[in-house]
């Protein structure tokens, strides 16, 4: 504990550093404004900036990224309250509550209580991220390749599970994603598979060209085929939110609910924001003494919500920080931007680089307590910019998907391949094919490849060797277990039915509505 | 049609993962005795996923995904407007080497502004010109990125433009 205190004072010094503190607030307000402009999610946004990081160093680099994600993750409630379009899915269960709040007038009430609920959680996430990630790292350094193997594939399998209707669309996805991963030339033999003579494809696929592709240009695709894409639907508000620390108070049960539900969800390879803020909100619903009332402008919903939003940015950068397992699509940028600067995230990072891994701390709690200021401004300020025509944005994000995967190796050839996954990214979406598990297959799949084979050479092909490891046959009896509840849940689930997250742009997300 | 259309996808899947998965042939050829080759990996991955997509094309042809293809209440698929945007976005890419990337960024943003909706002719030419140098200053005079620059004698314009705008 001594320790980490030291390491975070040090952390803290850094963080204020003029251009580090610059970072974070650059990328609070950036992450804000994804959030609440239409089309532009917080993942896109940290994909966009992407390309400026290439000659940063990497602490301002991954602070300006924790900047956006918690940012990100918050700005979508101010579009969910004020106009019920969420920024982001994750953002739905607040648009289920503080819409209804804002109609009834309590719109200031409900920004305020979003705001405050995103900062206290995101808080809280940080400082757990700060004291337990250490003791954690220790326990993960006592992995072998087997541990990690079994790790990975419970990551990848709770992919199939949560947050996915369709637990074979799902696989689908991420199985692709996995061959994806396979391409180019082969670590240990040094021959190349699938690369049909294309002499790019020997260094095999970017996974940035896919990540820009199938969110970036997928989406705009989507929205594009929709109907009328010229602006967004605003309502005239005039509300000025105010920072109700004594509203706070008779719904400190819902925000520490949604808090624990966040960072422990959120610690889950493969959950993330999304997920946290269903379970949370679902949580909630089941607790209340007065559950009849969700729906119609519960704050105690609303702050369970946004609690465990910005509750699961730390639980996350746990996996990507102590096993460098990026436990969602954010964290997995991020960790492209570890190992463009040439460093590998894992238990190594703390013994290694401990002045840079917490300052990543430091720079996590301060973004999100100058959330509360940021927060505030933008929820008067963005409710103007809500009136940019779409036209413009999507036209600007393909330029800039241009740029950001040409910058990769200054190769047209990547630009290709992002158009082209920009394309699939669209087909996916309108065949029930999630997105996100390709991602996480991409990224996952050449870690599981590697562990997997090194693990057979160390214990002479005996697959075992995988189930008579404590912690890896629990990884894997959890990763097996994932899977099963996925199949059954999809048999129980009758035709016509979805249980699927909704899309904030295709349709009303009001539960009456659904 | 509607029992149809949901398999076409888990088909085409199908016929992708057995058709990768016979090209996985050789891969193994040197392998050492006693151990996994290169081929072992993607053939498990291939396999799994032929399986699901033969376990989707089943449960498909059943009818249990139609309702999500076959939505009655999904908004109706702007063809048109989605095909001209993507035709301008695979024109955008192959025209940047050729015309430079100033004068296919303009083009572009002007083009792509009125497929998205946008209607002031000012506000387009507006976007276009402005963001194209917005993006030039930030990319190529901020980050140094050597964006293309045209072939032949656009080449020599793109250059041009740059001297101009003083970005070299």
């Amino acid at each position: 504990m001594a320790e980490s205190l030291a390491y975070l004072g040090v952390g803290f010094q850094n963080a204020f550093a003029p251009v580090n503190f610059l970072m974070v607030v650059l990328g609070l307000a950036i992450g804000i404004l994804a959030g609440v402009l239409p089309g532009i999610t917080m993942l896109n946004s940290i994909v966009l900036v992407l390309p400026f990081t290439y000659l940063m160093g990497i602490v301002p680099a991954l602070l300006l990224m924790i900047g956006i994600y918690c940012g990100g993750v918050f700005g979508g409630s101010i579009t969910a309250i004020l106009f019920n379009i969420p920024g982001d899915p994750m953002n739905v269960p607040t648009a289920w509550e503080g819409h209804p709040l804002n109609r009834q007038g309590r719109a200031r009430y409900a920004l305020g209580l979003a705001i405050m609920a995103s900062a206290i959680g995101g808080l809280a996430s940080a400082l757990c991220l700060a004291f337990f990630a250490p003791p954690f790292a220790r326990f993960a350094l006592s992995f072998s390749t087997v541990e990690f193997f079994s790790v990975v594939v419970f990551g990848l399998a709770s992919v199939s599970v949560l947050g996915h209707a369709s637990a074979t669309g799902a696989l689908i996805s991420l199985l692709a994603g996995m061959f994806l991963g396979t391409v180019g030339t082969e670590a240990q033999y040094g021959v190349e598979r699938f690369t049909f003579g294309v002499p790019f494809l020997r260094t095999g696929v970017d996974f940035v060209t896919v990540l820009i592709g199938l969110f970036a240009i997928g989406e705009i695709l989507d929205q594009l085929a929709g109907p009328s894409t010229q602006t967004a639907a605003v309502t005239k508000t005039r509300s000025v939110p105010r920072l109700p620390l004594l509203d706070l108070w008779p719904l400190r049960g819902s925000l520490i609910r949604g808090t624990a539900v966040g960072i422990a969800v959120g610690g889950l390879a493969g959950a993330g924001a999304t997920v946290s803020s269903f379970v949370a909100y679902g949580l909630e619903k089941q607790v209340s003494r007065d559950p009849e009332r969700f729906g119609k402008g519960h704050a105690g919903g609303l702050v369970a919500a946004e609690s465990a939003n910005n509750g699961s940015t730390g639980g996350a950068m746990i996996h990507l920080l102590t096993l460098g397992i990026p436990g969602s699509a954010a964290t997995a940028v991020m960790m492209g931007v570890f190992l463009i600067h040439g460093i590998q995230p894992g238990p190594l990072l703390f013994t290694r680089q401990p002045e840079q891994v917490y300052t990543l701390f430091a720079g996590m709690i301060l973004a999100n307590v100058l959330m509360i200021g940021l927060g505030f401004l933008a929820a008067v300020v963005f409710a103007a910019l809500m009136r940019v025509p779409a036209s413009i944005l999507n036209t600007l994000i393909v330029v800039f998907c241009f740029i950001g995967a040409f910058a990769l190796r200054n190769d047209m050839a990547d630009v290709w391949l992002t158009m082209l996954f920009g394309v699939l990214g669209f087909v996916m979406r309108r065949w029930d094919l999630p997105v996100p598990p390709m991602v996480m297959g991409i990224i996952l799949g050449p870690m599981a490849e590697q562990y997997f084979l090194t693990s057979m050479v160390s214990h002479g092909n005996d697959l075992s060797v995988f189930v008579t490891r404590p912690v890896s046959a629990v990884a894997l009896g959890l990763a097996a277990a994932a899977v099963a509840w996925a199949v059954w849940r999809s048999q129980r689930q009758p035709v016509g039915e979805t249980a699927e997250v909704p899309n904030p742009t295709k349709g009303s997300p009001t539960p009456g509505a659904r | 049609m509607t029992r149809l259309a949901p398999a076409l996808a888990p088909l085409a899947g199908l016929v992708l993962a057995l058709g990768l998965l016979a090209a996985t042939r050789g891969l193994d050829d040197l392998a050492r005795e006693g151990q996994l080759g290169p081929g072992f990996w993607p053939r498990l991955v291939l396999v799994g996923l032929a399986t699901v997509c033969a376990l989707r094309v089943v449960v498909a042809w059943r009818g249990a995904w139609a309702h999500r293809v076959a939505d009655p209440d999904a908004a109706p698929l702007a063809r048109g407007r989605l095909a001209i945007a993507v035709g301008l976005i695979l024109l955008y890419v192959i025209a940047v080497p050729v015309l430079g990337f100033p004068l296919a960024t303009a083009g572009f943003i002007a083009a792509f502004m009125i497929v998205a909706g946008a209607r002031q002719a000012r506000g387009v030419a507006a976007a276009a010109v402005g963001g194209t140098i917005g993006l030039l200053y930030l990319f190529v005079r901020v980050v140094y990125l050597p964006l293309p620059k045209g072939a032949g004698p656009l080449e020599a314009v793109t250059l041009s433009l740059y001297r101009l705008l003083g970005i070299f």
